[in-house]
């Protein structure tokens, strides 16, 4: 077994029953021989693996529970077996589409060991549910929270999408309201993306006016700040609101800069100080495992200034910010001197601040998180 | 001693040398039929001649003008028996190299001024027969692209009785697409224009042209006008003053081909270990060393640029890379003139000066291309002339050098005359254009066909500016325009200064007409509102004249710029993002705390008026 545990597990779940117009994740329209193949392929890569204690493990996709739940149970145990944990505090959770849920279906998860579900909501309007191509109801999502509790999973997280077309403060305060009325745990918002190659590109190419300005999407982005804060949610992350003790622990081992494992087409991996990218094709994924062969990456070592860069951008999108003294005893390089007048014109700019060592984004400078964090990266 | 049969076959081969050039509008078939000419004569085999034409300077191939080819000597039987040499000499094509056309005119005896069979006479075709008329040329009109559905070549032949006052029975029908009418146009040539003539008693060349070769320096091309210039003799360039020994001489064959010597009506290259173009240059006459003529040939003068901007290294560390790229155009360019300049907002550079506004755009296209070069260049300028209330008189090249106004007695500007022509349609339009760019109408004439010339007295800079452009988009490609300059003319005209949250920005200061200066100051202020992206700040545009504003726009501070992604733990990806965010700021420009897209560095050319 590998000396040094895992910070988290990952596995990529691709298929989906029906392809999201927004979404430019690795996906695939599910067809029950290639989702069966890549399950064996699957098996295969964790078995593969060499074995060490992860303190985490995320299902994401994709749609996870396009897989019936046997299939996913099974696959948790696999990945229990060969990661065991470290700790009893273990988080396993699944990403599910509420309106893939099949009666049944989140007590297995529970029984299996899953205790953290991530809800697909997107939206609590139906109108913009529909334009965003998802088919589920709020009626699902309910069945999903009741299931959920009744299998005592006490995580609960739902996924929601502002800036979208048409959407005004007021049907993004209905959204925010149902959320925290369902009494979930967590709460992830993101800005709508208009990501290369999605069907939504193509509609804001010919109907840019549709899509929200940059003031309108700071105001909906201040809103869910206000409406989750004062509903007793914490902004832990940028994106990410969590009631005291449920934040995301295999997300916020990303932002610490911790190690991982990423299993499956597309899955990202950092160990050992290597980020590496496995291919997003789908058949190169499946004849590499099947033939025994090592997965096709993409990888990159960074190194010095450019690791600490990277380091940067990553713990000041958290409420904690940089730790500076600790950052130089793992970097070898002082943020605060390396850094100093690019930081000093920021506080001056009032998008960080600082208290002794600790640096963090404002509430400013998390609508300009891009333009800070941006600053640190290294160009070659 | 010469024998005299060497003699009489020198005399001989005098007679039956013809020099000529084609002039012609742009795009009215000057190429095609100097191609056809090559073809009909076996010159070059066509295969070959397309090879050639693959291996010309995507530049010119794109903008589909000929900067310079070099001159090819053809060989024709004619119908009377003789077989003659016809050197083709080679004229650029563009207003911004007229003195270049002068010189290659003054190489010939006769010219073919090729009109577009549908198009008729257009600016150009009239700046060039003027031309052709001052240097005493033979000049066969030829009426080309005869087989085209709208081509009208009898109302074309009205128009050159009518303006250029030759009589229609002297114009060939032509169509050098389809071969049509090249012999004819052959046989003129040998018919018409006349042998060279010269003396022998003394040696004068005129190098209509020079190229710098990286391997032998700088190659002449030379039409002997009176002795001969033998290889391995001493010669002397009259303009520099200065003594070569002559390495070797040669023709154009249309290859390269070294002789013994070139002789009267020769037109060839000489060789001499010559170091730069600034040493021997276009227009200089040649001359024996031994035997100096007292009068070089006349029309010589020293390449004067007319239009000046900065030019500036994206990243500060490729400055020394700009300079030794200025320096290695230089050697083949020797109206391209350039000194260091410092600019607060863009740093070190240059100020370079051009001959008009292509050749600055050639010249920065291929100090990007060829020298992969990030540049970013300065709104052009003029060069006005200043009159300090001390007397002192000088030459400012750069808007921001201006005294204060306070200092300045006088002001001038060069002017240009510029021609139009254009149909009926669009002259109520032109004289739009050219009212507000502050143009006085000369005269106005009209064509057989309707069509108008009209000619205007206008400031050079407001040419410069976009004359160009909005001629074209305003008249549908229609009127042609050509320009020559007249001098300098006293103008009302102010500094206007632009500032970035109350910093004045060096490099987007501009001199323009009082009268104008306000508007421009909000046109420009929009503009900029346009080009310059939110920033962390809000910044203020300030357009000022003499410290008074005159225009006020704000770019308001940026709201928000965030990934909210996770990208399931991609990291990478996330990074490459940002990587990709901060490459964009870091091709803008600082000034103060504001950041500068490149473009708005130009952007007082892109102003509606």
């Amino acid at each position: 077994m590998g000396d040094e545990a895992l910070g988290g597990v990952y596995v990529h779940l691709p298929f989906c029953p029906y392809i999201c117009p927004y979404c430019d994740f690795a996906k695939w329209p599910l067809r029950r021989s290639d989702a069966a193949r890549y399950l064996s392929a699957l098996h295969r890569e964790i078995a593969e693996s060499e074995p060490r204690l992860a303190e985490n493990i995320f299902l994401g996709g994709g749609t996870p529970n396009a897989y019936d739940a046997a299939a996913i149970v099974e696959l948790v145990a696999r990945l229990t077996e060969r990661f065991p944990e470290v700790d009893s505090q273990r988080e396993i959770t699944i990403e599910i589409n509420p309106d893939a849920v099949r009666a049944g279906d989140i007590d297995a998860y529970a029984r299996a060991g899953i205790n953290r579900l991530s809800i697909g909501v997107q939206s609590f309007r139906e109108e913009e549910t529909r334009a965003l191509g998802r088919r589920h109801s709020n009626a699902d999502v309910e069945r999903c929270v009741r299931d959920a509790r009744k299998s005592g999973i006490r995580s609960l997280s739902v996924d929601l999408i502002f800036a979208l077309p048409g959407q005004s403060e007021a049907d993004w305060i209905e959204s925010l309201d149902a959320a925290i009325a369902l009494g979930v745990e967590h709460c992830s918002t993101y800005g709508l993306t208009i990501e290369p190659g999605t069907r939504f590109e193509r509609l804001y190419a010919r109907t840019p006016e549709r899509f929200a300005e940059e003031d309108h999407e700071a105001r909906l982005y201040e809103i869910a700040m206000d409406r989750l804060g004062a509903a007793g949610f914490e902004q832990y992350e940028i994106s990410n609101f969590a009631r005291p003790g449920h934040r995301s622990r295999h997300n916020g081992n990303y932002w610490r800069n911790g190690s991982y494992l990423g299993l499956g087409v597309g899955a990202a991996s950092y160990l050992e100080g290597e980020r590496s990218t496995a291919t997003r094709l789908l058949a190169e994924y499946m004849e590499a495992v099947e033939r025994g062969e090592p997965v096709p990456r993409e990888r990159e070592r960074l190194e010095g200034l450019a690791r600490l860069g990277e380091a940067m951008m990553l713990a000041l999108r958290t409420a904690q910010g940089v730790d500076a003294s600790a950052f130089k005893q793992r970097y070898g390089i002082d943020p605060l001197v390396t850094y100093a007048s690019t930081i000093a014109g920021f506080i001056e700019a009032g998008v960080l601040e600082r208290s002794d060592e600790h640096l963090r984004l404002t509430r400013r400078g998390r609508l300009l998180a891009n333009t800070v964090c941006g600053a640190f990266v290294t160009l070659e | 001693m010469e024998k005299a049969t060497d003699h009489a076959h020198r005399l001989q081969t005098i007679a039956n040398t013809r020099n000529f050039c084609i002039i012609a509008h742009i795009d009215h078939g000057k190429t095609t039929l100097s191609d056809r000419l090559l073809e009909m004569t076996k010159t070059i085999e066509s295969r070959v001649l397309e090879e050639q034409q693959l291996d010309a300077m995507d530049l010119e191939r794109e903008r589909g003008i000929t900067i310079r080819m070099h001159p090819v000597t053809l060989r024709y039987p004619a119908l009377d028996g003789e077989i003659y040499r016809l050197n083709l000499i080679d004229t650029p094509g563009h207003v911004d190299f007229s003195y270049e056309v002068s010189r290659s005119l003054a190489a010939c005896e006769g010219a073919l001024l090729i009109i577009d069979a549908a198009q008729g006479i257009e600016a150009q075709t009239l700046a060039n027969y003027h031309l052709a008329l001052e240097h005493n040329l033979t000049i066969i009109p030829v009426i080309n692209k005869i087989d085209l559905p709208a081509a009208d070549p009898e109302r074309v032949m009205a128009e050159i009785e009518e303006l250029l006052v030759i009589e229609r029975s002297e114009c060939i029908l032509a169509s050098a697409k389809n071969g049509i009418g090249i012999e004819n146009i052959l046989e003129a040539i040998v018919a018409r224009i006349p042998a060279p003539q010269g003396h022998t008693d003394l040696v004068r060349g005129l190098v209509f042209n020079a190229q710098f070769d990286p391997y032998r320096g700088v190659v002449s091309y030379v039409r002997v006008v009176d002795g001969a210039i033998e290889s391995g003799t001493k010669f002397m360039s009259m303009a520099h003053e200065r003594v070569y020994e002559c390495t070797e001489v040669g023709l154009f064959a249309p290859q390269m081909r070294p002789t013994k010597r070139l002789s009267i009506g020769d037109v060839g290259y000489v060789i001499a270990n010559v170091k730069s173009l600034g040493d021997i240059d276009v227009g200089d006459t040649i001359t024996a060393a031994n035997n100096p003529a007292h009068v070089a040939l006349p029309g010589y003068r020293k390449a004067v640029p007319m239009v000046f901007c900065g030019l500036y290294p994206n990243e500060g560390a490729a400055y020394d890379a700009l300079r030794d790229a200025l320096e290695k155009l230089k050697l083949n360019d020797a109206a391209l003139v350039f000194e260091p300049e410092t600019s607060i907002a863009l740093g070190f550079g240059f100020r370079c000066g051009f001959l008009g506004l292509l050749h600055m755009e050639i010249v920065q296209e291929r100090l990007e291309r060829d020298y992969t070069l990030d540049l970013i260049a300065t709104s052009p300028s003029v060069v006005f002339r200043v009159t300090r209330t001390d007397g002192t008189v000088e030459l400012v090249d750069n808007p921001s050098k201006l005294p204060p106004a306070n200092l300045i007695a006088q002001l001038e500007e060069p002017y240009v005359k510029a021609t139009i022509i254009s149909p009926p349609d669009y002259v109520g339009a032109i004289m739009e254009i050219i009212q507000v760019r502050r143009g006085t109408l000369l005269n106005m004439e009209y064509l057989h066909d309707g069509r108008v010339i009209l000619s205007y007295e206008m400031p050079l800079i407001e040419v410069i500016v976009d004359l160009f452009d909005q001629l074209k988009s305003r008249t549908k490609g229609y009127a042609s325009l050509d320009y020559e300059p007249i001098g300098y003319r006293q103008g009302d005209l102010v500094k206007l200064e632009i500032l970035l949250n109350g910093e004045a920005v060096d490099a987007l200061s501009f001199i323009v007409a009082r009268d104008k200066a306000s508007n421009r100051g909000r046109l420009l202020a929009e503009k900029l509102k346009e080009l310059i992206p939110r920033q962390m700040f809000e910044v203020p545009i300030q357009a000022a004249i003499g410290g008074k504003i005159v225009a006020r726009e704000t770019v308001s501070a940026m709201r928000k710029n965030v990934l909210a992604k996770c990208y399931g733990g991609d990291i990478s990806r996330k990074r490459k993002l940002l990587e990709k965010q901060k490459a964009g700021k870091e091709r803008m420009r600082r000034v103060g705390r504001v950041e500068l897209p490149q473009e708005a560095f130009m952007a007082v050319l892109q102003l509606e008026s």
